[in-house]
């Protein structure tokens, strides 16, 4: 009784007018900046932090959240409709989200974006009520190892259902792991491909990564129908909804997916990407027709949709139950904490109930608001498609620079931008999947350190990869995702000649 | 037509906005700054700058001491702040030496930077800036599970000279860096032979601290603000902290000193303001004066309580002698376990 008790005495907090208006602009501030490439929630809320400053503590939470989860509503808006992602965890919505645009279906992409993206969101802030503090004792039982084998478990998954060429997947996936050991080592300190350039010492951001691909390699990609004139834009729109066949579709999906993105943000480290992606990849394999995968599946957009807003407020856990950061976003949110001489931990709810149930209370007003604002604003930001594409791709362009100096003002990134640009043209041009390389140049780092940092705890013994019940569910988890989608393609064959 | 107009409009106002937005943090300061210089220097708006991220250390102290001295009517002129991150601090280092003799530049550095030269990271050191003044110092903790089977460092340390792989250390930075170097330093003065054997694992993003709490860790070295919380609760037990006295209030004040276990040594995570290289005499002395003011008011006392930091205001010449002592002792342990520069 006590936690509703609580959550009401958060709503009252949540629903002062002030606190409704800092919610609102901070969620429009954020989608705006969600749908700039580069510009993912780390960035948002570390720009608008100077702004809350002024404010008092719970006010500035509640802006905050509303910048995270707006940034988080953007983040697919441009997957969708330019291909490319806003950032990591938007990256699975241009799978099945760019393929229904060009199919003239992105008034249901921009929908069930927004709606998978609300419930998802609010799947996750029930739970997060209930379960927060299981949860965080949960996620604690992943040391080195369990991280190694879950990243694993992640990157094959995502290679193996690489559509036709598994080799081509895993060439991709290669590729990214190779992006992620440039930089400083942090288990010995020493540089690795750094060649005497300062600026890789801290290693190449997967930003510049996912920009370069994606949005300078489509529009190298698009310079040929754009010059040749055969690509049109499109003129007439539809009303911003789904029908009742794209929503039964979707339903499901939706509701599997939350659970998965919730418990994978509330992992220290792992983050929205990696939510997203294996929703994808586990909808995929559930799927009586795979094969529309990639194609313009809706429920291949609604599932990371929904995990992926499950996973931010997954993410906030670590934050507030024990003061441990758990992603880029909160670690700058956290910093702004202390600022304002909030001290995050298994303290604050008792200490600072206001401010605990008043953000908790405030993620289920964001969600609605942010799914009032889109649903219209999606309205708007369809007509994009009317662009012509000889305006549009040099806008792209421009976007696409711009976010990229915003990651480190430096422009040695430029380079690496236009680098990753070509090499995203070639690995189009020779069907290469994309996607593994950029999970991998995400997760690679993390998981070749949480491989040392396992072996070095076990002095030297493999044993511990298979030390405990978790490492042993996440071998069969990966085990499961490699043989199972072998044996329906056998069933499948089987079925044909019988 | 009409329609495409208008959203090449609304691109182009999104564009802006981005920009606004980029450039908004910079720029606020200077809206709201009083624009009447009270002497002949400073003229013209400072440039202060954090070498790290929004919400990290650097930060929030160069932050923390600009809102003061703003409030305070020390200095009149605008201190709008800049994020220089990379490379542990060495990008904003490069970019310093191009502001050669500038008389309008300051930023923040602590240990990393005399350890991002000594471990080879970059050629540049403190000595190619100009060292202002100490303000402050953090301290380092030792902290370990409530279930854990030591209750103190010297129980710890008779572990690692019996068996150095025996405990496992953790922390966030990286090896050679910060919670690595502050815990060999007081393995070294404990008599640990072969320091250069004990694991140091290293965590990214803070994740240390879940290490720790998930017992993958044995011991985690980390900063004495950081675990607060976890300390307050009960889920961590601090074994000993770096300072040499009792510092902070509650839980942090009855943490005992390594020197009170009978290891004579401390470890300082101190933060100090460092300008450009040959910064002109006036501007030194300018800056000298006022900070000595600063460190007197009762704003910069209440944001020392606030963040948890202990005042250790240095003049420039007395700190300039504190940095060479310091790199000197990084250096001999950088030098043992095989990662200073050759």
């Amino acid at each position: 009784m006590d936690v509703i008790a609580n959550l009401l005495n958060g709503f009252m907090v949540a629903l002062q007018p002030y606190h409704l208006l800092m919610v609102t602009i901070g969620g429009i501030l954020g989608t705006i900046v969600g749908m700039l490439p580069g510009l993912g929630p780390a960035t948002g809320v570390a720009v608008l932090l100077p702004i809350t400053f002024s404010m008092g503590p719970t006010a500035a939470l509640i802006t905050m959240t509303g910048v995270y989860y707006g940034a988080m509503f953007g983040g697919s808006r441009s997957s969708i409709l330019i291909n490319t992602p806003g950032d990591g965890a938007a990256l699975a919505a241009t799978f099945d989200g760019y393929p229904m645009a060009m199919k003239g279906k992105a008034e249901s992409a921009l929908a069930i974006s927004a709606i998978a993206s609300f419930i998802g969101g609010t799947i996750a802030a029930v739970f997060m009520v209930a379960l927060a503090t299981p949860v965080a004792r949960f996620a604690l039982k992943f040391g080195p190892a369990e991280y190694f084998l879950l990243m694993v478990a992640a990157l094959s998954m995502t290679a193996s259902m690489s559509k036709n060429n598994v080799l081509k997947g895993f060439i991709s996936m290669i590729l990214g792991l190779m992006i992620g050991t440039v930089g400083i080592d942090a288990q010995s300190g020493i540089e690795r491909f750094t060649f005497g350039v300062l600026e890789l010492q801290t290693g190449i951001d997967f930003l510049i990564v996912i920009i370069g691909i994606y949005a300078l390699g489509e529009v190298f990609k698009s310079y040929k129908v754009i010059n040749e004139g055969t690509k049109k834009a499109q003129t007439k729109f539809g009303k911003i909804w789904i029908t009742k066949e794209e929503w039964k579709k979707s339903k499901w999906p939706i509701l599997r997916s939350a659970p998965l993105g919730f418990i994978i943000g509330a992992l220290p480290g792992a983050g929205g990407t990696m939510a997203s992606l294996m929703a994808y990849n586990n909808e995929k394999q559930m799927s009586k027709n795979p094969e529309e995968f990639g194609e313009g599946a809706i429920e291949g957009l609604a599932a990371p949709e929904s995990a992926n807003n499950a996973a931010s407020v997954g993410a906030l856990i670590p934050m507030l139950t024990l003061g441990i950061p758990g992603s880029g976003t909160t670690a700058v949110m956290m910093g702004a904490l202390l600022m304002l001489g909030i001290q995050p931990g298994p303290l604050l709810f008792t200490q600072n109930p206001d401010i605990a149930w008043g953000l908790i209370a405030s993620m289920f007003i964001g969600n609605i608001i942010l799914a009032v604002i889109n649903i219209p604003l999606a309205g708007i930001l369809v007509r994009v498609l009317s662009i012509p594409p000889k305006i549009l791709y040099p806008i792209v362009l421009a976007l696409a620079f711009v976010g990229t100096y915003a990651i480190s003002n430096s422009v040695i990134d430029f380079y690496l931008l236009i680098l990753f640009g070509i090499l995203g043209y070639f690995m189009t041009n020779l069907k290469i999947p994309t996607a593994p390389m950029i999970l991998a140049a995400i997760v690679g780092g993390t998981m070749e350190q949480s491989f040392r940092q396992a072996i070095k705890i076990a002095n030297g013994s493999m044993n511990i990869f298979y030390g405990s019940t978790l490492a042993i569910c996440l071998i069969t988890i990966t085990i499961i995702s490699i043989v199972y989608p072998m044996i329906k393609e056998y069933i499948k064959k089987e079925k044909i000649t019988a | 037509m009409a329609i495409k107009k208008k959203i090449i409009a609304l691109g182009l106002a999104v564009s802006l906005v981005g920009a606004g937005l980029l450039t908004g943090c910079g720029s606020k300061d200077t809206q709201t700054a009083k624009e009447e210089p009270t002497e002949k220097y400073p003229k013209k708006a400072m440039e202060f700058i954090a070498p790290g991220g929004a919400g990290g250390g650097w930060d929030l102290t160069i932050r923390t001491t600009a809102k003061i001295l703003k409030d305070t009517n020390l200095v009149s002129v605008p201190m709008p702040i800049t994020n220089k991150s990379g490379g542990g601090g060495g990008i904003n280092l490069a970019y310093m030496q191009t502001k050669k003799g500038s008389d309008s530049l300051i930023s923040v550095y602590s240990p990393p930077l005399l350890l991002i030269n000594l471990n080879g990271s970059t050629e540049l050191s403190y000595k190619d800036t100009t060292p202002l003044a100490r303000l402050i110092t953090d301290y380092g903790v030792f902290v370990v599970p409530k279930d854990s089977k030591y209750t103190s460092i010297s129980e710890v340390m008779e572990a690692l000279k019996t068996d150095p792989k025996s405990v496992k250390i953790g922390g966030n930075s990286s090896a050679g860096s910060m919670d690595h170097i502050q815990f060999l330093m007081v393995a070294k003065a404990a008599g640990v032979e072969n320091i250069k054997d004990i694991d140091y694992i290293s965590f990214q993003d803070g994740t240390a601290t879940a290490q720790i709490l998930g017992g993958h860790v044995d011991l985690l070295s980390t900063g004495l603000g950081d675990v607060e919380q976890l300390l307050a609760s009960g889920e961590l037990k601090a074994l000993a902290q770096t300072a040499d006295k009792h510092v902070g209030q509650g839980v942090l004040a009855e943490i005992p000193t390594v020197k009170e276990q009978g290891i004579d040594v401390t470890f300082e995570n101190w933060r100090g303001l460092f300008a450009a290289p040959e910064m002109p005499d006036h501007a030194v002395k300018y800056w000298r004066e006022t900070l000595a003011k600063m460190v007197e008011t009762k704003e910069w006392d209440e944001a020392c309580k606030k963040n948890g930091w202990d005042k250790a205001y240095l003049d420039q010449e007395e700190f300039e002698n504190f940095l060479g002592t310091a790199n000197d002792q990084y250096k001999g342990i950088l030098e043992e376990i095989g990662m200073a520069k050759k």
